[in-house]
């Protein structure tokens, strides 16, 4: 919507150190040219030096064989697509790359629902029930992993457990000593309530503060013209919610399917390996195995993974009229 | 905003409080574990409300040597980066929403894509990059690697909330007399308040709990950060379990308190919106 | 790192810790150098957060900075928490420390890579005839040796004296038979208490088993060179598992299947007092302690008996090493550094603290205490895990024996299915990939 705006808007529009009219667009002079690289300067070359670069080192090592010896020694020795192969060739690869995929789906649609409902109803609440919710939400999300797993794992351990106990006490007799631990699929489960209890809050805040930053007025002309709460919320909220919400989902989309610390912390990727997603299987064969070469090569592949599902959302993003001024 | 019964505010409220408590669970779990001893902690008995409490795990936990010098370590780097990452996340956004300028879907792309690596797999070229710059066991150069982790985060987030401000507003001021600083700072940032408070936070809790990175950066003892310190609860001859609930409690804390000190902005924010309809 | 975590040492005071260690200003505090005279040469030693005593390694570094007054000795206490990843990167950095400590079922893979100096030729100077023989083992790649060994630690069976007496039972049991026969008396004594359990024994308790397992002849694997197969689809092997099960079933534990030893922590379920043994390190005994104070006088132990009245199960044995990186700058100095450490003063030190010396035969200070003493009589028959790098993935978390434990426990797998799945995968681990 904002695209049929384009022509109206000043070239270099309200940065700081713009000097107050400045020519509009048909003289731009030198700085006004410059004005966006220099600002965007910082934040780029931080990130190619340390995100791009490195990840630009981790696709040349997938083609080296890199084990400890090699690392200590400085040794490069290039092997082709040995490591991919090696890689592609073990039938788990696929079995894991699915489950991985089946997990991701799963806690980020869960996530969105849970975080979107949180915020829509944040707007809802009187000031001290919203911020007992936000303090709430918070604590969850500052809790450091290394609390919050073994918190877990407790409360879901199989004999003194708060769960189990809780379980037997309401009369469920068949939960005393159930093992939430026992299968690949339960043990996802736990590991996935987990992520989704630490990740809701972010998603919350995000979308919350995407709906507050929506005037009040606009509000209040629906209300004006009769508008019922979901009407509002369709007309009102969702314009502004919309690109938020493509955002969070694509940054869940990235961050639960690299998640690792929960997944390894509950139970390492067991039992029989049956919780084992690609983050683990990269530390398997990386820190655990120091086999870095095969490790990267997982890494680029999870890496091209993530291209190919996000790649319609990016293509959007770059092209759409919402990066268009 | 719409009218509401009291019965629906109730109902809200109500709703809402219960779904505070679920959240609240686990970390209420940490807290009364944190108040248990040893022997509680593993007790076969129902204790969902502590039977007892001992604030001993506390005192250990504070008295643990090196305590105050990796607080300091820790709330270093992570406000640093958070001042950082937001300096150079806004600087880097409002080009990308509202300027025009050759390569611009060249850097939207790079903010995107820069998400995408496991950080798991990067540490190693990292470690080499950060020894080559003599970076390594500088509280600097590990400020600066997590300015790195929040930054595409950053700058795209902030980027939508530059986008999400209509630019009727802005233009309304500038016929209104302000100039372009006037505009951004009159307008532009006070609606940015919960974006800036919502990025801010992601900052700091990204920062405060990471671990990989500040474990293999660090060389002396005295550089190591919280999450490291939290690690030393378990010792070869068993974890402290009471020792660890109650440094988490502690180490949520400090996350809580900067929080608590933005959240009023969080509504400010909304308010100011309303300014030069 | 996990097994290597747990069988190291104990004894000493908590406050070995992060930063704090020693501040004794003898020059062993951690991250500051000496007061010794500062000359042009520092040796930078790791040594593990609970590993070596204070009172080792103050007294070590005194006497080392004496004789050497023209070094400082740069002493870091490591955290286990992330230590792969340290190590990984400090060994390939140009200032890589001098002399490091590994986890001794980690050992073959620093052994393996080449990234370790070679000290076969000074195996003398280290006190080598009176090497400890799992660790010598583990520190042994393809005839040369990587690293020497430290100190170690093995489990036995720690059990209330008090409850024994009260079921009337008059020694500790030595041989299996006895040990389920004590188990029977003392549920016949206890048993109307729900609470109680004759033996707390979690699912995945490998260690134990693997002494099971050894004590029927059988082994996890079987070495030809550098090459290892796994074995436990062998009948030595099903038999031990089967054992397990009947101890299980026996005791009646309410220990988790799905679990091992640390989740929860036993130490602290036998301090809760309910329980009248557990399989254990000595130092358990202090965690229970925190518990519940008055039972370190109540507990004594006994090693793991053997099938065969009379003798004690081989026991699985873990511990640490020492070596000198292939990068560090002056490994004379470290080999001075070994030569010191590994002689029966300092390696007495580790008697004392309740865990077996590497380098000396000596374990006279172990017999004070019932409880030391019982695992210094089991570990003259101790044993290591494979000494292949391929251990490395299992050491890290995802192990096998512990998965087949639970199966076959939880009835999941029948003792065939699952003896093979975890034989395949010992063996899908062993090829490296």
């Amino acid at each position: 919507m904002t695209s049929t705006v384009n022509t109206v808007l000043p070239a270099g529009s309200p940065p700081p150190a713009a000097r107050p009219g400045a020519g509009r667009r048909a003289r731009r002079p030198l700085s006004d040219i410059a004005l966006p690289y220099l600002m965007l300067l910082p934040a780029v070359a931080l990130m190619v030096a340390l995100l791009g670069w490195p990840a630009l080192q981790v696709i040349a090592i997938s083609f080296r064989k890199l084990d400890l010896g090699e690392l200590v020694r400085g040794e490069i020795k290039w092997v082709g697509l040995d490591n991919y192969a090696n890689v592609l060739n073990d039938p788990e690869f696929w079995v894991i790359a699915l489950r991985t995929a089946v997990f991701t789906v799963t806690v980020v649609l869960s996530t969105l629902l849970v975080g979107l409902g949180i915020a829509v109803l944040m707007r809802h609440l009187s000031t001290w029930v919203r911020i007992s919710l936000q303090v709430c939400l918070v604590l969850a999300w500052a809790t450091p992993i290394v609390a919050t797993t073994t918190v877990f794992q407790w409360m879901f351990d199989q004999e003194y457990g708060i769960l189990n106990k809780t379980l037997v006490l309401l009369g469920f007799d068949s939960f005393k000593g159930h093992s939430w631990f026992a299968s690949g699929g339960s043990t996802l489960t736990v590991i996935g309530l987990l992520v989704l209890w630490q990740a809701v809050p972010f998603i919350a805040f995000t979308l919350y503060a995407g709906l507050l930053s929506t005037p009040k007025d606009l509000y209040e002309a629906a209300a004006i013209d009769g508008a019922t709460g979901w009407q509002a919320f369709r007309a009102v909220s969702w314009p502004s919610l919309r690109p938020l919400l493509m955002l969070v989902t694509f940054l869940s989309v990235l961050w639960d399917f690299k998640v690792f610390a929960q997944v390894w912390a509950i139970r390492q990727g067991g039992p029989d390996g049956q919780s084992t997603t690609l983050p683990v299987l990269l530390y398997l064969k990386g820190i655990a195995g120091s086999h870095f070469g095969v490790s990267a090569a997982v890494a680029v592949l999870m890496l091209i993974i993530l291209v190919a599902v996000t790649w319609r959302y990016m293509r959007l993003l770059v092209r759409s009229p919402e990066t268009e001024l | 905003m719409l009218r509401k019964t009291p019965a629906q505010r109730v109902a809200l409220a109500v709703f809402g409080l219960v779904i505070a408590v679920v959240f609240l669970f686990p970390t209420y779990w940490m807290f009364t574990t944190a108040l248990k001893t040893p022997a509680q902690i593993l007790s076969p008995d129902y204790d969902l409300i502590p039977l007892s409490a001992t604030l001993e795990n506390f005192g250990n936990a504070i008295a643990k040597p090196g305590f105050s010098t990796f607080l300091t370590n820790s709330l270093i780097v992570t406000l640093g980066s958070v001042v950082f990452a937001l300096v150079a996340g806004l600087l880097a956004a409002v080009p990308l929403a509202r300027m025009r300028f050759r390569g611009r879907k060249g850097f939207i792309l790079l903010v995107l894509v820069s998400q995408l690596a496991p950080l798991e797999a990067l540490f190693v070229p990292m470690y080499l990059i950060m020894r080559d710059a003599d970076l390594l066991n500088s509280l600097w150069g590990l400020l600066l690697v997590y300015v790195a982790f929040t930054l595409p985060f950053t700058v795209w987030t902030l980027r939508g909330f530059v986008k999400g401000i209509p630019i009727e507003l802005e233009e309304a001021a500038m016929v209104d007399g302000c100039g372009r600083w006037g505009v951004f700072r009159r307008v532009t940032l006070p609606l940015l308040g919960p974006g800036l408070v919502a990025t801010s936070v992601f900052s700091f809790i990204t920062a405060w709990n990471e671990f990989l990175y500040a474990l293999v950066f660090m060389r002396d003892q005295d550089k190591l950060t919280l999450p490291v310190w939290l690690s030393s609860f378990r010792t070869a001859f068993g974890t402290d379990w009471g020792g660890i609930m109650a440094a988490s409690v502690i180490y949520a804390v400090p996350a809580l308190i900067f929080f608590l000190l933005l959240q009023r902005k969080l509504v400010g924010g909304a308010t100011a919106g309303a300014v030069k309809g | 790192m996990r097994s290597w975590s747990k069988a190291m040492v104990g004894g000493m005071a908590v406050a070995l810790a992060v930063a704090g260690c020693a501040g004794s200003g003898s020059g062993s505090g951690s991250g500051t150098s000496s007061a010794a005279p500062s000359g042009p040469r520092t040796l930078t030693v790791w040594l593990m957060n609970g590993s070596a005593p204070a009172t080792l390694t103050d007294a070590l570094h005194k006497k080392f900075q004496e004789t050497h007054k023209d070094v400082t000795v740069k002493y870091e206490v490591q955290q286990w928490n992330g230590i792969q990843q340290k190590l990984t990167t400090a060994l390939s950095g140009n200032d890589a420390p001098d002399v490091i400590e590994i986890g001794n079922t980690q050992a073959p893979k620093f052994a393996s890579e080449g990234v370790l100096a070679d000290l076969t030729a000074s195996t003398g100077d280290f006190n080598g005839a009176n090497w400890l023989s799992s660790l010598k083992d583990s520190g042994n790649w393809d005839g040369k040796q990587y690293a020497i060994p430290f100190y170690a630690a093995n489990r036995e069976i720690l059990y209330r004296k008090d409850m024994f007496a009260e079921a009337g039972i008059a020694a500790p049991p030595t041989s299996r038979q006895e040990w389920l026969d004590a188990i029977t008396k003392l549920k016949a004594k206890f048993g109307s208490d729900p609470n109680f359990q004759a033996l707390y024994l979690p699912g995945q308790n490998w260690y134990t088993l693997l002494s099971f397992i050894y004590d029927e002849g059988g082994d996890i694997a079987k070495k030809d060179g550098t090459k290892f197969t796994a074995t436990l689809d062998s009948a030595e092997a099903k038999k031990g598992l089967e054992f397990y099960k009947q101890l299980i079933d026996a005791s009646g534990t309410k220990a988790p299947k799905d679990a091992d030893e640390q989740t929860p922590e036993q130490a602290g379920i036998y301090g809760g007092g309910k329980v009248a043994m557990i399989v254990a390190l000595p130092w358990e005994v202090a965690t229970a302690a925190k518990s519940d104070p008055t039972i370190k006088d109540k507990t004594s132990a006994f090693p793991i008996p053997s099938k065969d009245a009379g003798k004690t199960a081989p026991v699985f044995q873990g511990g640490s090493n020492l070596a000198i990186p292939a990068n560090s700058k002056d490994q004379d100095l470290a080999k001075d550094y070994l030569k010191l450490i590994s002689t029966d003063e300092y390696q007495g030190q580790f008697a004392k603290a309740g865990m077996i010396p590497g380098t000396s035969k000596d374990v006279s200070a172990l017999q004070a205490d019932p409880v030391n003493a019982a695992m210094a009589k089991a570990s003259t028959n101790g044993k290591a895990v494979p000494a292949t790098p391929g251990w490395a993935t299992i050491e890290a978390g995802q192990n096998p024996i512990k998965d087949m434990l639970t199966a076959y426990l939880t009835g999941a797998k029948t003792i065939d299915a699952a003896t093979s799945d975890a034989n395949a995968a010992l063996n899908k681990a062993f090829s490296g990939s």
